[in-house]
């Protein structure tokens, strides 16, 4: 029992709380001694079996659906891990491209500036991926949603709205430029506010927008105006740009001498012997004729307008212009300083407002090149001139050449970082003074005496800056030289004045005259200069008169010759200018060229060997316009035909061009001066069938080389083996022989030729081969029925003809080469009867040694293969006889040698 | 005999048996021969069926004949200078000429000089008419063929200078020779040039539609009136045809293996200079520098016979014969008056003498091509917007202007009608 209350005892056991003490823990306190932590789970422990996934295996779905939790953190989060996913699996952006861009485009407008900022960054993202066409369903949404966040109240949002912009603008310009009805506006409100209708203080009645200034943005006022100006630039740029190019736009004289011909035919063109042959069909009405081209002025209808109709107006553009202009008025003149600073100081600029003027004067460029009509143009233009142009010229003009603040350099330079520069703000003085003198020099009109004095004041302030600028001797980049050039183009055509016009070329010509100008550069002068003399010359009688021009025009062929193969485009540049000229007749080229010829001709190192082949065509076709043709300058062209440097091709066309120039062709019946002497193109003609100037035949008389075959009984000529190059490049040359066939009286002709080949070459020992066959190929073909050739002449084709045909027994290298020398040697034994006769009267079998035998006999069974020279063999058949018969005993009595001494 | 449909009239520069001479385009036999100097390149022309117009060679004046009276040279014009080509539109209205640089513009009915062009550099070698007169063109030695619209040459407004509508600057080498097509504004027009090339153009938009590259310069260049080929004469003195439609060659071509010469007329050994096609297309005629006219059958590229000229062949083209030519004892219709060797006709005062009274197209009214549509789409857009005033603006103030326009046009209706009556009486009262 004592247990068991004990036991009792024990369960109830008080215990006594004593003061002072520490009061014991219950049994059945918790312990409150831990810590506990969040689960947080980043990343899924199921694995993909739904998709791809993010490195914390989240798949599209949820990252999407993070998007729009409460908090930013976890918005931002899975931004970034959206762009991970995406850039890890391209493919899902298509698939899921509209999901993304809506959820991504909601926060443009986010409050917090990290989720905008990692919006942004996705945006970029995706931009890169997807092209323009396939976000173009989906674009009305991102424009809404950015139009919404620079329209927000803001300001941070606002700034944001910018860069998105700038993604968008970089990548999908085309798109953006069709939304400018709502764009434009949205930049307008960006830098100023619409003035309360009623409110009579402001009776200028400059638009209904005034600036607006806000002290809590994080930049000032100037740099924001900046910013928001440089995407307005930017975005004005890309509504230039995208325009489709509609029919009849004319591009204005400054911008149309960049811009290349454009053609909406495009033409057929084949070679004469491609068709022959028949690879190229011709289907000319089929392919570019049956139907009227768009350029055809025959047309029922215009072609429906593009989206952005409604900007290319000139209306329009005035409606939009009349409220940007006055502000950027307003922001111009905070820039310069307003009155305060002193006026000998008032062309010196800090850079900040530098480039904020920059941006103006571009604006100002743009919003002109919105109407790309040539007849709006002009409205638009003159709407500027009645509207602004004293506004203009008052604030632009007042000091205009602009320079910039060296304080204001070092100030930035200390406290540039902190206050974080604008980008696009370095802008150079030069660029700004350009900008603005082309934004002037287009309100100046054309051709209006009355107006002309009064923009002089204006007009000569800009001519005085031009002409420094381009004759101080300083190096122009080629962009501001472009514009420079613009300027200068629109002044001569406008001013239409002599002195105007020699004063700005004689500067371009010094720019022109330096030395070491960058290839751009150069090209880019040699451009202008081109263009104003092929495009204006006609239309403005001071341009043609310019000593300038004609100066520079002289000058072409020297600056050719210098060049050398330097530069080979530089080279087919100034072709193109002196090809043109020339065929006008301009005199002071054709002059010049005169002078030039011999070196631009040379054989060793002028253009016409050492440019590529298009050039050397343009060479040989200008030769046609070269007044006369002086002895050496016919010496050198003939050199250039056989030294092998001009295709065969090209050698047939200046020989051609020289036989119609001379007045023996009979073709150029009203020229009274004779550009081509008789005798200097016989003595052409002569030379160039050789291919061997007398010279060098006297030397081949002394060498020995290897490609010399001995003189023999069989080969009376020791003949000199050209190479095989040379000697089909001179075959081809000497197909021209035909011209001379065309001449007016062939025996005297023949008597020419007959002469000049017995007195040249004669008497010489050793002759090379390709003169052999030149000179057998051609003499039948000149020779006159009735005309009697000399007997020196025959035998000496005798001689070569016999050296041909040994020659042609040992050939085996080419088949063309023996095709060639058999042809020559055939044409002329079957049209020369005598010839033939000749040749085997000089066949002495009795001198010959036993190793000539079979040559001889492989020569005779040739002759006699020939149907159509049997004819002529039958009439020497008691010769041939003989020789046979000859050849049969020789034979025999050497069987019977070799009978014996082999028994 | 009967008349022949067509005849073929050729000239030489030599000059010694005629000036030019009329032959049967079939048999080769002469008809009829005209004498007096000679005549210079591309510059024989038929005027309205009646006359016929030479330049002289190397000489500053043309020779005109009546058509039908050949032994006697009627007229000589005296030109300014020496006259390098020549062409009568094919209304018989207009005669054009290139006299060095400058193409000189002379309407028939009064020989009044209308317009001096001088926008070639160098000499002009080549002019040709479209078929309706409406549209020429003009080939130099300056590589340039213009495209010019007739009527805006021959506007009345002398302060503007015309301007060639379209600028073909493609070939390389002076011009030889232009052949225009049928279908007047709508033609092609084919040009053939020293450059080894001939080219297709468009005359309605200057457009190319075709270059040929061949390896000789070519010297003339004609069509066959279908327009199915192109014939090409060579400097070398082979006539090269080459298709423009690809027809059903392909199927000779089994049998026909060497297409090589078979698109070539071989036969004349110098330049060929003159190339043209009967109308019906079987016939090519074509003149060359070695003295001889010959006449080609174009399917089986055979010369059907040659005639033997005493200097080079200057000219030698198919015409539809004139009515006049071979009845000896008619009348032109229309007198030749004397050519104005001025531009303008008033100062020197010889052209009120005649009576006449000069009609032409004012600035206002000329057909420009390229912008009846663009002022007519204009006018409408005008309309319109006027209409919207009107409907959207002050009633009251339209409705009278309204009522004013409609009585001045009721008045103006009245005295056409009486102008009409008056000029009827007038023509129809016998003398």
């Amino acid at each position: 029992m004592k247990t068991k209350k004990q036991k009792r005892q024990g369960d109830f056991q008080k215990i006594q709380l004593k003061v002072g003490k520490k009061k014991p823990k219950a049994d059945n306190a918790t312990n409150v001694n831990f810590r506990s932590k969040a689960i947080h789970l980043p990343e899924q422990l199921k694995h993909a079996d739904s998709g791809p996934t993010t490195h914390r295996q989240l798949d599209i779905k949820d990252l999407l659906s993070k998007l729009h939790h409460i908090n930013s953190n976890i918005k931002q989060g899975a931004l970034v891990g959206l762009r991970e996913l995406l850039s890890a699996q391209p493919t899902l952006i298509e698939l899921h491209a509209s999901a993304v861009l809506s959820e991504v485009a909601a926060l443009f407008t986010d409050k917090d500036g990290s989720v905008r900022a990692a919006a942004v960054r996705l945006l970029r993202f995706i931009a890169q991926c997807i092209s323009a066409e396939r976000v173009a369903p989906f674009f009305p949404l991102l424009s809404a949603h950015l139009t919404c966040a620079m329209t927000h109240i803001s300001e941070a949002i606002q700034e944001d709205a910018l860069r998105v912009l700038d993604v968008l603008l970089e990548h999908y310009p085309g798109l953006l430029s069709q939304r400018h009805t709502v764009l434009l506006t949205n930049f307008l409100e960006l830098i100023s506010q619409k003035r309360k209708a009623g409110t009579g203080q402001d009776k200028s009645g400059k638009g209904g927008f005034a600036l607006t200034i806000s002290t809590n943005r994080s930049v000032t006022a100037q740099q924001w105006r900046l910013t928001v100006l440089l995407r307005l630039g930017s975005f004005l740029q890309a509504v230039v740009e995208e325009r489709p190019l509609e029919e009849g736009v004319t591009s204005m004289i400054g911008l149309g001498m960049w811009a290349g011909e454009k053609g909406s035919v495009t033409s057929v063109d084949v070679s004469w012997e491609e068709h022959v042959f028949g690879k190229g069909r011709i289907q000319v009405f089929e392919n570019s004729g049956a139907v009227p081209t768009p350029h055809s002025t025959y047309r029922l209808r215009y072609a429906v307008a593009g989206m952005n109709k409604e900007l290319c107006s000139a209306e329009t553009v005035q409606g939009f212009a009349g409220t940007l202009v006055p502000l950027m008025l307003e922001i111009w003149v905070e820039a310069a300083g307003g009155d305060r600073v002193q006026t000998d100081s008032g062309h010196l600029l800090s850079a900040e407002a530098m480039a904020l003027m920059f941006q103006i004067l571009t604006i100002l460029q743009l919003l002109r090149r919105l109407t790309p009509q040539r007849d709006q143009q002009d409205i638009l233009d003159a709407w500027f001139r009645n509207s602004y142009l004293t506004d203009f010229k008052h604030h632009f003009m007042k000091n205009f050449p602009y320079g910039l603040l060296e304080v204001a350099r070092h100030r930035k330079k200390c406290f540039g970082i902190s206050t974080g520069t604008v980008a696009g703000g370095n802008v150079e003085p030069l660029a700004l003074n350009v900008t603005l003198c082309q934004v002037m020099v287009t309100l100046s009109l054309r051709g209006q005496d009355h107006v002309e004095a009064e923009d002089a004041d204006w007009l000569g302030t800009i001519r005085v800056f031009i002409r420094e600028t381009l004759s101080n001797g300083g190096k122009l980049s080629s962009k501001h030289l472009a514009a420079l050039l613009e300027v200068v183009w629109r002044m001569i055509v406008t001013q239409r004045s002599r002195v105007v016009t020699d004063d700005l070329l004689q500067a371009v010509y010094v720019q022109y005259q330096q030395r070491n100008l960058a290839v751009s550069v150069r090209t880019l002068l040699l451009h202008f200069f081109s263009q104003l003399y092929i495009q204006e010359h006609q239309n403005h009688p001071h341009i043609a008169r310019s000593r300038i021009l004609a100066r520079w025009l002289a000058s072409l062929p020297v600056q050719l010759v210098q060049l050398c193969s330097r530069n080979p485009q530089l080279s087919a540049q100034l072709l193109e200018t002196i090809h043109p000229a020339a065929a006008r007749g301009n005199k002071d080229l054709l002059q010049s060229l005169q002078k030039n010829a011999c070196s631009i001709y040379d054989p060793q190192e002028g253009s016409v060997v050492v440019l590529p082949v298009e050039s050397q065509k343009r060479l040989v076709q200008i030769l046609h316009f070269l007044p006369t043709f002086p002895a050496e300058l016919l010496a050198c062209l003939s050199q250039v035909c056989n030294t092998g440097r001009v295709s065969a091709s090209l050698a047939t066309m200046l020989i051609r061009t020289i036989h119609l120039r001379s007045p023996l062709s009979g073709w150029s019946s009203s020229s009274q001066d004779v550009p081509v002497k008789d005798v200097d193109y016989l003595s052409f003609f002569f030379t160039t069938l050789t291919g061997f100037s007398s010279e060098m035949l006297q030397a081949l008389q002394d060498t020995d080389e290897d490609g010399l075959m001995p003189s023999s009984t069989l080969s009376p000529l020791s003949v000199f083996t050209t190479t095989l190059e040379q000697f089909l490049h001179h075959w081809d040359v000497v197909e021209v022989c035909h011209c001379l066939d065309t001449l007016g009286s062939r025996a005297q002709c023949f008597d020419v030729i007959q002469n000049a080949i017995i007195k040249n070459l004669c008497g010489l020992v050793v002759v090379p081969d390709c003169v052999c066959a030149a000179i057998l190929r051609c003499v039948p073909r000149l020779l006159d029925v009735n005309f009697l050739p000399s007997d020196t002449l025959l035998h000496f084709l005798s001689d070569c003809c016999l050296s041909m045909l040994s020659l042609l027994l040992q050939l085996e290298q080419s088949a063309r080469k023996r095709d060639a020398v058999w042809e020559a040697c055939f044409a002329a034994m079957s049209t020369v009867p005598r010839l033939l006769r000749l040749v085997l009267q000089s066949l002495h079998v009795g001198d010959l040694c036993e190793e000539e035998l079979p040559v001889l006999a492989q020569i005779l069974s040739l002759l006699l293969q020939h149907t159509q020279l049997r004819n002529h063999m039958m009439a020497n058949a008691s010769l041939l006889q003989h020789i046979i018969q000859d050849l049969t005993v020789k034979t025999h009595i050497r069987l019977h040698f070799k009978l014996c001494f082999n028994r | 005999m009967s008349a022949p449909v067509e005849v073929v009239l050729s000239a030489d520069s030599a000059g010694q048996l005629f000036n030019c001479a009329v032959f049967d385009p079939h048999s080769g036999s002469e008809f009829l021969s005209y004498r007096g100097g000679n005549t210079s390149s591309r510059s024989l022309t038929v005027l309205n069926g009646e006359y016929i117009l030479g330049a002289q060679l190397g000489k500053n004046f043309i020779n005109v004949w009546e058509i039908q009276r050949k032994d006697q040279l009627q007229q000589k014009i005296v030109c300014p200078g020496i006259v390098t080509c020549l062409c009568a539109s094919p209304d018989g209205l207009y005669v054009l000429a290139g006299i060095a640089e400058a193409i000189y513009l002379w309407e028939m009915s009064t020989g009044n000089l209308l317009a001096i062009l001088s926008r070639h550099y160098q000499d002009v070698s080549c002019i040709r008419f479209t078929d309706d007169s409406s549209h020429f063109v003009s080939g130099g030695k300056d590589n340039l063929a213009l495209i010019w619209n007739l009527s805006s040459v021959v506007q009345l407004d002398s302060s503007r200078t015309p301007e060639p509508c379209h600028i073909l600057s493609r070939h390389s080498l002076p011009i030889t020779d232009i052949h225009c097509g049928l279908m007047g504004p709508q033609a092609r027009v084919a040009t053939a040039s020293l450059d080894q090339t001939v080219k297709v153009w468009e005359v309605s938009s200057g457009e190319m539609l075709l270059s040929v590259l061949f390896d000789v310069g070519i010297m003339s260049v004609t069509f066959d009136p279908c327009e199915y080929f192109l014939f090409c004469g060579g400097s070398d003195g082979n006539i090269f045809q080459v298709s423009l439609c690809s027809t059903s060659l392909s199927r000779d071509k089994t049998f026909q293996t060497d297409s090589d010469g078979n698109q070539v007329f071989k036969g004349h050994r110098n330049l060929v200079t003159c190339l043209s096609v009967s109308m019906d297309g079987t016939l090519l005629l074509s003149g060359s520098n070695d003295e001889t006219v010959r006449m080609w059958d174009v399917q089986s590229k055979q010369c059907i016979w040659s005639i033997n000229h005493k200097g080079h062949v200057t000219n030698a083209v198919i015409i539809p014969a004139p009515a006049n030519m071979f009845l000896a004892d008619s009348h032109p219709a229309v007198p030749l008056p004397r050519f104005s060797r001025h531009l303008n006709p008033s100062e020197q005062g010889d052209g009120t003498g005649s009576g006449g009274m000069c009609l032409r197209l004012g600035a206002s009214t000329q057909v420009t091509s390229e912008t009846s549509l663009k002022v007519l789409e204009r006018c409408d857009d005008k309309c319109g917007s006027v209409l919207c005033q009107s409907v959207f603006g002050d009633g009251e103030n339209t409705k009278v202007r309204v009522s004013e326009l409609e009585e001045e046009v009721k008045t103006l209706k009245k005295i056409n009608k009486d102008l009409y009556e008056f000029s009827t009486q007038l023509l129809t009262k016998p003398n």
